[in-house]
């Protein structure tokens, strides 16, 4: 409540809130199909630029439904085809050529097309909920190994500790993409599952040397061992007495941690490591914007761009913020 | 011993230039003022870059295309194609004229050429070698030899007689041997050569035109046994004169190439008239010096040549936005006087599916239809416009324009019908389940895979893929592997649906229509195709020549692979190059690798350094 009342108090960490909440709203909104569901309906035309611009002069036109030949006018050279009896009943259409038919398509969009004529709108909103999807998730899972691998090394110090710290050596001894793409490459399957995996199993690091730093100093605090005179038991005094006390240090860990992450996953799918075909995200967004930029089309880039900016500016600053207002020693 | 001096002569030569060009400088002011001395004729030099680098150069050893363009140009193969001519015509190089083919294309006599010189070597001992049909003969007998292991064994493999059998012997004993004559290549005389093969082969005149054929001279290959691949020495009208590996190739004049003038016709092309009228009676080559970079960023060289520093350039698909509207050239590169070539690439691109999938495989109405439905959902123009940004043609026949065989106005059995193909699979049985997806017949689920490999256009074939399977409501797989691992895969029949490409060896078409011959599965037919029909009507084409009869089979092969659901030719690549203004008689080839000793430069158009 102290926290909430120092929290309220600061501005910066307030506005950044509530975009940070408006994202995860939206985002919600959009996994559950309420938001932005037909993202891969290709509702425009071609690299259709933003409504703002104007419908881009013509380039040259080109059919996206071709006419087809009937398979029964086709000449066969004098062989059967064992589907002809079957394809007589369908057909022929009149005239033996056949034109599929393809809905209109709009020629401009409220933040453009790319190049199959998929709302850049619709695709950063789908986007934005895979990237904090990816990132929150991964955020969890490494501040939760973090926590507990720093929480055994710390209290039980000795062998634990040091099998940890050699643990934690040994990743951070590889440099950091190397030993994403190590991982990558040893999972051998792509998804949206395997990059929080792949985030999450890398990104404990930074957490576990701040949570064994933290039991070291509580495990010999006065109130820990007042509870183990009292008979609590190592688990109990671990996770019920210490584990409060520290809890500053794990929410800051995971907002900043989901801030690394979301970064982390635009990395990835920009090196091709990312989110699986039907899925899109903003690093798979960037990376199709390496390509468009040869063509001139810079509205997908400047889409998800700003959408990655303004989100993890406005996560920075509330960690800033939250920061600020859980740490104890901070009274103002 | 001779090795040291071997390594010791390149030294001193190398001592004497630079104590030449410490003393140059100094009395050339002298010759100046004086005006006695000779004008300095400026060197006519070529800047090209290469996007890989060579794998050195003893043609034997190598097979990819950025070493066989210098390679082209070191040595020189019995025949070679006319630089002109389209569709491509095979003319004589070494040979005196086009060879003598008798009995249904058993047996080949080649004439050679007189006065033909090897490159001047320390191994000749400063005599002139010429070369002669013994050369040949041993040029050949070294694709056999297992010593040397050459990709390109399978041009000769099963066909001369008798050097097979020499090939088997040398497995067994460990040494090949080049001296006692070979059945089917016998030498009547210094300039004459006999190949007799052991069945009928019309294309036999193509292998003899690839650039790894290029003849080499025993006595060199020989004394440099240990590192063949630094010493090319051939007949060539360029030789090696400055090598660092991987970075920069500088080729040079043969000084002994013989007299020959350029004299090439024009074809139905107009550009040739131009061309043929700066180059005709011009001695070749015209070009002093050939400097080639490896520049692997296609960046890089896209950038090189703008500033001048290339002089020719072939354009990367990604690049191609840049430099191109549509089909023609940005006028501010036209208004510079850089020309553009463009045409379409002897190769296909093509889907294939698995004929011995369990899903997708089979012979039965059911099967067939599936498939049928799976091509017919493709939609090339979208892949050609989207994909590859209109640097593509559509394709429906196997045999692309300008190889032999080819036919433009064939019409697909399979062209892009999403409605017509959805109407197939429900009068088929594959009914739509409660999650939407089509079922198998009998019920079970029905999942299609379909295989590409890494890069980000590999990640768009796969959203086009899955955009066809959504139009027919049928569950979309992705399956990732590194390209060395889809070629395995496809030898082992484990690739149920690819796209894949082919770009030819030689002009014929049976270079393509191999492709689906039953016995060549766990090889080139990665459709895993084995039809008793299709197998004897492609054996009747090997023993026809190029020509109407042999054009029936191949239509009715084609249509064979469509009826059955096996293959949809979907685009034909376009190639764009660019040429800065000041280059004459330049115009690429389909099949040559390079073309740089029929060119030129014009004088004082210096590109920059």
């Amino acid at each position: 409540m102290l926290a909430w009342r120092r929290l309220r108090a600061d501005r910066v960490g307030l506005g950044a809130l509530g975009v940070v909440a408006g994202y995860l709203l939206l985002s919600l909104l959009a996994a559950l199909g309420w938001v932005a569901p037909h993202w891969e309906a290709e509702v425009g035309s071609h690299y259709a630029p933003p409504s703002w611009l104007g419908a881009a002069p013509s380039e040259a036109p080109w059919d996206p439904a071709p006419q087809s030949h009937w398979p029964g006018s086709v000449p066969l050279y004098g062989l059967q085809d064992p589907l002809a009896p079957l394809l007589a009943t369908l057909g022929p259409p009149p005239g033996g050529v056949l034109a599929p038919v393809e809905a209109p398509r709009r020629s401009t969009l409220p933040l453009g097309a790319d190049k199959w004529g998929h709302d850049v709108l619709a695709k950063v909103i789908q986007g934005g909920a895979t990237s904090l999807q990816v990132g929150l998730f991964s955020a969890v899972l490494a501040t939760f190994l973090g926590t507990l691998m720093g929480a055994l090394a710390g209290y039980f110090g000795g062998r634990v500790d040091d099998a940890f710290n050699w643990l934690y050596g040994v990743l951070t001894a590889v440099p950091y993409l190397l030993l994403v793409f190590a991982i990558a490459a040893v999972l051998h399957q792509k998804g949206t599952g395997t990059l929080i995996l792949i985030l999450g199993l890398t990104g404990w690091t930074g957490v576990f040397r701040l949570m064994r730093a933290e039991y070291l100093k509580h495990r010999l605090r006065e109130y820990v061992l007042a509870a183990g005179a009292l008979g609590a038991g190592h688990w109990r005094r671990m996770f019920v007495h210490i584990l409060p006390n520290t809890s500053h240090v794990i929410l800051v860990q995971l907002s900043q941690n989901a801030v690394g992450f979301i970064k982390s996953e635009v990395i990835l799918s920009f090196l091709g490591f990312g989110v699986p075909v039907d899925a899109v995200s903003w690093g798979r967004m960037l990376h199709e914007a390496q390509n468009e930029m040869n063509l001139g089309k810079w509205w997908q880039l400047a889409a998800a761009g700003c959408a990655m900016a303004l989100l993890v500016t406005a996560f920075s600053l509330l960690t800033d913020a939250l920061r600020d207002a859980l740490d104890p020693r901070l009274k103002s | 011993m001779p090795g040291m001096i071997n390594h010791l002569s390149p030294l001193l030569v190398v001592l004497l230039l630079l104590a030449g060009l410490l003393a140059v400088p100094a009395p050339a002011p002298q010759g100046v003022a004086q005006g006695a001395a000779p004008p300095v004729v400026a060197l006519k030099v070529l800047h090209l870059d290469m996007s890989a680098p060579e794998t050195g150069f003893d043609p034997v050893l190598t097979s990819d295309l950025n070493t066989a363009a210098i390679e082209q140009q070191l040595f020189e193969s019995l025949l070679t194609y006319d630089y002109l001519a389209r569709p491509v015509r095979l003319v004589p190089r070494l040979a005196a004229r086009m060879p003598e083919v008798t009995q249904q294309g058993r047996h080949w006599l080649f004439h050679l050429k007189q006065g033909v010189w090897f490159a001047p070597d320390p191994v000749f001992g400063g005599t002139r070698r010429e070369l002669t049909a013994q050369d040949v003969v041993y040029t050949l007998m070294r694709f056999m030899d297992p010593k040397n292991r050459s990709p390109y064994r399978f041009l000769l493999e099963g066909k001369i007689l008798g050097l097979d059998e020499r090939a088997r012997q040398a497995q067994l004993t460990g040494h090949f041997d080049y001296d006692t004559p070979v059945a089917g290549l016998q030498v009547p005389d210094r300039y004459t050569l006999a190949i007799t093969l052991k069945t009928t082969d019309y294309n036999f005149g193509h292998a003899m035109a690839q650039p790894m054929m290029g003849v080499v001279a025993r006595e060199v290959i020989e004394a440099y046994a240990a590192d063949t691949a630094a010493h090319p020495v051939g007949t060539g009208p360029y030789r090696l004169a400055h090598w660092i590996r991987s970075a920069h190739i500088v080729l040079e004049r043969n000084p002994n190439f013989r007299r020959e003038l350029w004299d090439f016709q024009a074809g139905s092309d107009p550009q040739d008239q131009a061309l043929v009228q700066a180059m005709r009676g011009k001695r070749i080559p015209q070009i002093d010096q050939v400097d080639i970079q490896v520049v692997e960023e296609p960046q890089s060289a896209w950038l090189g040549f703008g500033k001048g520093e290339l002089d020719v350039l072939g354009l990367s698909g990604q690049f191609a936005p840049l430099a191109l509207e549509g089909d023609q050239l940005k006028p501010a590169l036209a208004a510079r006087g850089i020309h553009l070539w463009r045409m379409s690439d002897p190769s296909i691109a093509y889907y294939f599916i698995n004929q011995q999938d369990p899903v997708l495989g089979g012979m039965t109405p059911e099967k067939i239809g599936l498939r049928r439905a799976l091509l017919m959902a493709q939609n090339d123009t979208e892949m050609i416009q989207v994909v590859h940004k209109g640097q593509a043609l559509r394709a429906t026949y196997p045999i692309p324009p300008g190889v032999a065989g080819a036919d433009p106005n064939y019409v697909s059995l399979l062209d892009y019908n999403p409605p017509l193909a959805n109407q197939l699979l429900d009068r088929l049985g594959f009914r739509r389940g409660p999650d939407g997806f089509r079922r198998q017949p009998d019920g079970s689920a029905l999942v299609v895979r379909y295989t590409t490999s890494l890069s980000s256009q590999d990640r768009e074939l796969d959203e086009m893929m899955k955009k066809a399977l959504d139009r027919l409501a049928i569950r979309f797989e992705s399956e990732k592997l590194k390209f060395p691992e889809i070629l395995k895969a496809e030898r082992q029949c484990q690739i149920q649906f690819r796209l894949s490409a082919w770009i030819a060896d030689y002009p014929d078409g049976d270079n393509f229509m191999q492709l689906w011959y039953g016995p060549h599965t766990h090889e080139n037919n990665a459709a895993c195709y084995q039809d008793a029909e299709w197998d004897r009507l492609y054996a009747q084409t090997l023993t026809l020549p190029d020509g109407p009869a042999r054009s029936a089979l191949y239509h009715q092969l084609a249509r064979l692979l469509e009826i059955n659901g096996v293959t949809k030719i979907s685009t034909t690549h376009i190639r764009n190059v660019l040429s800065q203004p000041w280059v004459v008689g330049f115009k690429p080839h389909p099949i040559l690798p390079s073309v740089w000793s029929y060119m030129d430069v014009e004088p004082g158009a210096v590109s920059a350094p």
